[in-house]
C-alpha cells in the first residue's frame, strides 16, 4: 500500500468510524481522535499513554438505579470506533484484556465495536529501545488489519497489509484494496526467549521469595500509583456506587483502581489507635510485591503470558526511578 | 451474555438480634439460592455498594439468612432496614468447606451442587478414608459460615463422624446462634465454649480459643476447619501442629476485600489465588508458603 492508498484507507475509516490515532503534541505522542486523513500520523514512537482506556475505561457505568432497583447500563448501541496505528506492544496487552474479560458483557460489547489497525514492525520506546516483530509472529497478535511498514524511516513509505478478521477484509474490499495477506490469528504465543523469561520469573517469584528486594523497593516507592495508571496491562478495578440527590437513585460504576492505594485491601473492622482500618497490604513493600507478583506470577499462572509487555511506561513515569527491568533482573538472579 | 454483576431481589422478612451489634437477617428470594456451606454471596444496597457475606441458613429452607455485624458503611444501612425492605443478592461464589466425598450418601449432593455453582477443585474434596471426625475451631463471627454445615451434618457428613467445636468469644453475650446449641448437642455435637475474660455467672472455660486445647482431648483422625480472625489462626495452627495434624487436613477461611466476586478485580488475591473464586476456604498446605496469606 502506498501513501495515496493509505490516505484513501484512512479517509474511509474517518467516514465510517470515530477514529483514534497517535499524534504528536508538545513533543509527546498522545492518542487523539482524528477528523481527517491529513491529521493521522503513523509513528513508531510509543504513545505516552497506552490504548487501555478504549478497552478498560477509567470509569464505566455498569448499572443505574432508581428506587433502589438496578438497571443494566449499555442497552443503547455503543459507538463504532477505530484504533489506528496500535503498536505491537500495545497489541499484546489487548491479548490479556481479551482473556481477562472473556465473560464480561460490558467489555465484549465495546470490543465488538472496536476496529483495531495495528502498525509495525517497529516501536521505539521513550528510552530509545527498539522492539520489532517478525512477519511470522503477526499471527499471535489481535488486530483486524496490520500496516507493516517496509521502509520505516524512508520518505516515501510503503506498507505490506495483513488482515486477520472478516471485518478487516470487508473494509479492504470496500476501498477496493486487494493486495493484502490473510493471516489466521492463533492467539497468544511467545518466542522461546520470552517463554523462558516468563517461566524463570514466575518460578523465582513463587518459590524463591526474597523479602530484601521488596523491602528495599518499599523504602523508595512513594505509592503514587503512576505506574499502574501508565501500565497498559494494569486492569484492576473497584466497583463504586455514586448516589444522586434523589433518594434511591444513582449509578454503580467500575473504576480504575491501584494496589498502591490504601483502600485497596482495606476491610471493615475495628479501627487501629492510629485511625487506620484493618487491611491486608500493610506496607509499601507488600504493595510493590503485590504489583510485581500479579504481573510475573499470577497472570502467567492464569493466562500463560506475562502481565508486562515491556513498554517501559512505568519506568518513564516513576518519580523515584524504579526500573522494572532492573527489578526483574534482580529477581531472576536471586 | 449473562451479566455476572446483576443481582436478584431479596426481601427482608425477619430480623433477630444475635449479639450486640449483630443481627440475623432472613430474606425471601425469587429464585432459591443453592450454595455449598462456606461459599459467599454479595449483598447489594444501591447507593451504598456491595459486600461479601457467607450465608448461614439451613440448606433445605427456601429463605436466605445472613448474620451481620454493624461495622462498615453497608452494614450500618443493612441494620437500619425494616421488614419488607429489599436488597440485591448475587452469587454464590468460591469454594466452601470440603465435603466428605468418600461417603456415597453425599455424592449426589456434591454433583448437584457442582452443576449449580462453581466446581470444587479435585484436591478440595476429602478422599482420605481414615478421616472420620471433624474439628471446628471458631473465633467470634467465625461460626457464621459453619452454621449451614452444622444444620445439614447428616447430609454432608458420614453418620459416624463426630463433630467437636472449640468456640471462643469475647463475652458470653457475643456467642452467636445460642438458640441452636441445644439441638446441636442433642445431635451429638460436642460444643466447647470459652470467653476471653472472667465474667460473673460463667462457669466454663476462660481464655482464648487455644485454652480449650489444654483442657480437652481432640478427636482422633480429625480434619480441622478454622474460622475466625487471622490472629487466632497463628495460635491455633501451632496447637494443631503440636497434635500432629497434617497441613492437608487443615482448612481455613480467609478474609479479603472483594469487589467483583469472580476473580478479576484483584483486590482479594493471595499469591496466585483469589479469595472470592478459589476461597474463601483454603487448604492450609496450599497457602502456607505465600507471604502474608494469613
Amino acid at each position: 500500500m502506498n501513501q495515496k492508498e493509505l490516505q484513501k484507507f484512512i479517509s474511509y475509516l474517518v467516514d465510517n468510524y470515530q477514529v483514534f490515532a497517535p499524534q504528536e503534541e508538545e513533543k509527546k505522542v498522545i492518542i487523539k481522535e482524528i477528523s481527517s486523513a491529513k491529521t493521522a500520523a503513523l509513528t513508531s514512537q510509543l504513545p505516552f499513554f497506552s490504548w487501555k482506556k478504549f478497552f478498560v475505561p477509567e470509569k464505566e457505568i455498569m448499572f443505574s438505579f432508581k428506587n433502589s432497583a438496578l438497571i443494566q447500563n449499555g442497552a443503547e448501541k455503543s459507538s463504532q470506533i477505530a484504533l489506528l496505528g496500535v503498536n505491537i506492544l500495545d497489541l499484546r496487552s489487548i491479548l490479556l484484556y481479551d482473556a481477562v474479560f472473556a465473560n464480561d458483557p460490558y467489555y465484549q460489547k465495546q470490543r465488538k465495536n472496536t476496529l483495531i489497525i495495528g502498525y509495525g514492525p517497529e516501536v521505539k520506546l521513550t528510552d530509545g529501545a527498539l522492539r520489532k516483530i517478525e512477519t511470522e509472529d503477526l499471527k499471535c497478535l489481535p488486530f483486524d488489519i496490520f500496516l507493516y511498514n517496509i521502509n520505516q524511516g524512508a520518505k516515501d513509505q510503503k506498507y505490506n497489509i495483513f488482515s486477520a478478521t472478516e471485518k478487516g477484509k470487508k473494509i479492504l474490499s470496500e476501498i477496493d484494496y486487494k493486495d493484502y495477506t490473510e493471516i489466521k490469528f492463533i492467539g497468544h504465543k511467545y518466542n522461546s526467549f520470552l517463554e523462558e523469561k516468563k517461566n524463570l520469573r514466575r518460578e523465582k517469584l513463587k518459590n524463591n521469595h526474597i523479602q530484601k528486594i521488596w523491602d528495599e523497593l518499599g523504602k523508595i516507592c512513594l505509592e503514587c500509583g503512576k505506574c499502574a495508571i501508565a501500565c497498559p496491562t494494569c486492569f484492576c478495578f473497584k466497583i463504586n456506587d455514586c448516589p444522586e440527590l434523589t433518594e434511591g437513585a444513582g449509578e454503580r460504576a467500575r473504576c480504575w483502581d491501584s494496589c498502591f492505594y490504601s483502600e485497596f485491601s482495606e476491610v471493615a473492622g475495628p479501627v487501629s489507635p492510629a485511625g487506620e482500618k484493618p487491611k491486608f497490604l500493610k506496607n509499601t513493600a507488600q504493595k510493590i510485591h503485590f504489583w510485581y507478583y500479579h504481573k510475573f506470577a499470577r497472570i502467567p499462572d492464569e493466562y500463560n503470558m506475562m502481565g508486562c509487555v515491556g513498554c517501559h511506561r512505568c519506568v518513564e513515569v516513576c518519580p523515584v526511578g524504579i526500573n522494572i527491568e532492573e527489578v526483574m533482573e534482580e529477581v531472576e538472579k536471586s | 451474555m449473562k451479566n455476572p454483576y446483576a443481582t436478584q431481589t431479596a426481601k427482608l422478612i425477619k430480623i433477630t438480634n444475635q449479639a450486640p451489634n449483630i443481627k440475623l437477617f432472613r430474606f425471601d428470594l425469587d429464585k432459591k439460592l443453592d450454595f455449598s456451606p462456606g461459599q459467599i454471596i454479595f449483598l447489594s444496597i444501591p447507593g451504598f455498594g456491595e459486600a461479601p457475606f457467607a450465608p448461614c441458613n439451613p440448606l433445605e429452607t427456601d429463605f436466605l439468612e445472613l448474620c451481620v455485624r454493624k461495622v462498615g458503611k453497608l452494614t450500618q444501612i443493612l441494620h437500619k432496614l425494616k421488614i419488607g425492605d429489599s436488597v440485591g443478592i448475587r452469587g454464590p461464589y468460591g469454594q466452601g468447606w470440603p465435603l466428605f466425598s468418600h461417603c456415597e450418601s453425599i455424592n449426589g449432593w456434591t454433583k448437584q451442587s457442582q452443576s449449580i455453582s462453581t466446581k470444587l477443585p479435585h484436591d478440595h474434596n476429602i478422599r482420605n478414608n481414615k478421616i472420620k471426625n471433624l474439628m471446628l475451631v471458631v473465633g467470634g463471627l467465625g461460626l457464621i459460615p459453619l452454621r449451614t454445615l452444622l444444620w445439614g451434618k447428616n447430609k454432608f457428613l458420614p453418620n459416624e463422624t463426630k463433630i467437636q467445636i472449640f468456640y471462643g468469644a469475647k463475652t458470653p453475650d457475643d456467642f452467636l446462634f445460642k438458640n441452636d446449641y441445644a439441638e446441636w448437642k442433642e445431635q451429638g455435637i460436642d460444643l466447647k465454649l470459652t470467653i476471653d475474660k472472667e465474667c460473673p455467672g460463667w462457669n466454663e472455660c476462660v481464655g482464648v480459643v487455644t485454652a480449650l486445647f489444654n483442657k480437652n482431648m481432640i478427636s482422633p483422625n480429625a480434619i480441622a476447619f478454622l474460622c475466625g480472625p487471622p490472629i487466632m489462626y497463628k495460635f491455633v495452627l501451632e496447637k494443631l501442629k503440636e497434635k500432629n495434624l497434617p497441613d492437608e487436613n487443615i482448612y481455613l477461611s480467609l478474609e479479603r476485600r472483594m469487589h467483583c466476586g469472580i476473580g478479576v478485580c484483584q483486590h482479594c488475591a493471595i499469591g496466585s489465588f483469589y479469595t472470592c473464586k478459589d476461597g474463601p476456604i483454603f487448604r492450609y498446605d496450599k497457602i502456607k508458603n505465600i507471604p502474608n496469606a494469613i
